[in-house]
């Protein structure tokens, strides 16, 4: 999985229109206004499924109505790798569901309705722009210890980059 | 009313040709954002006006900004707020206002009578500084009575 910030809104510009307006300034003021869009490459669905639960942000999804899929493209969870006869069933399911796939479409079936035959471990891809105060929401749910690995694996890099860009923010505001 | 741009998106019609682009594409980012650069803007303008005319105007949402609003009162803003609910507005004092939006909500804003008069003190805004031309180009078409 790998997740990377494309922009996020400039602190200090925002910032300084407090200063100048001789307004008492709090960094949660701005957590309605600083926005951060993500690209997230190589998650699988079902983690998606989850995200895009969070409603306040902007999704945008590679489609499997247009991109084919391929064997490779799949996430494992550990808990399968890890056990020899758990990973040989998962293997041996995926080699069938892709066989099904690509005998579909061979066959003339638009990759929109042979996709229903594939699993959500499938891999995606998607940008996400949303507000540091969604975000905050999503790090509180996402990252605790009952959310799911894969998710809590995502939404920390994006916790991490967040804070990064904006420390001010996020350091004030997430120890509350 | 004075709107003052404070800060926008970088290459706003990039950004939002790269939200769509996302959608077809099994590309990396680093690649999307080569292919855009390299076809260059009329390209953009190419998915632009598809977005507009396909109505897809979720792509529109990762174009965002942040303004400075002045000469508007605590009820013009509630009413603004209240209409278009994902536009968000801090009070400065003095009838000031940071307020961010993003452009889904700018054409929603510039389509309705009550967020008109605000939508085009934000277009002429953006217009002034070159912000985005060919959105604003495609969005708002002839701004010439915009206000």
């Amino acid at each position: 999985m790998r997740v990377k910030l494309l922009y996020n809104t400039d602190f200090e510009a925002l910032k300084r229109v407090f200063s100048e307006k001789g307004a008492a300034f709090d960094p949660s003021a701005l957590l309605d206004h600083v926005v951060y869009m993500f690209e997230i490459e190589d998650c699988s669905r079902v983690t998606t499924h989850q995200l895009v639960r969070h409603r306040a942000a902007s999704y945008d999804q590679e489609s499997q109505r247009f991109s084919a899929a391929t064997r490779e493209g799949v996430v494992t969870p550990p808990s399968i790798q890890t056990n020899e006869a758990a990973y040989k069933a998962y293997d041996e399911a995926l080699k069938v569901v892709y066989a099904a796939y690509e005998k579909m479409v061979a066959a003339g079936v638009p990759k929109e309705d042979a996709r229903y035959v594939l699993p959500s471990a499938i891999k995606t891809k998607l940008v996400m722009t949303v507000s540091a105060r969604s975000l905050m929401h999503v790090v509180w749910q996402r990252t605790a210890l009952q959310a799911q690995w894969e998710i809590r694996d995502l939404v920390n890099a994006m916790l991490n980059l967040a804070r990064e860009a904006t420390p001010e923010l996020w350091g004030k505001v997430i120890e509350r | 009313m004075k709107v003052s741009l404070v800060w926008s998106s970088p290459k706003p019609e990039r950004t939002i040709a790269v939200a769509m682009r996302r959608c077809f594409s099994t590309k990396t980012i680093e690649e999307i954002e080569a292919e855009l650069e390299q076809k260059g803007v009329e390209y953009w303008r190419y998915l632009l006006t598809k977005a507009l005319q396909d109505k897809s105007l979720d792509v529109l949402e990762h174009f965002t900004l942040s303004l400075l609003a002045e000469g508007m009162t605590d009820a013009d803003v509630g009413r603004l707020i209240r209409g278009f609910p994902y536009m968000r507005a801090t009070g400065l004092g003095g009838g000031s206002w940071l307020v961010s939006l993003n452009a889904r909500t700018l054409v929603e804003l510039w389509r309705e009578p009550e967020g008109k008069p605000f939508a085009a003190a934000i277009v002429s805004e953006l217009d002034g500084r070159q912000v985005c031309p060919v959105f604003n180009q495609l969005a708002f078409g002839d701004r010439t009575n915009a206000g």
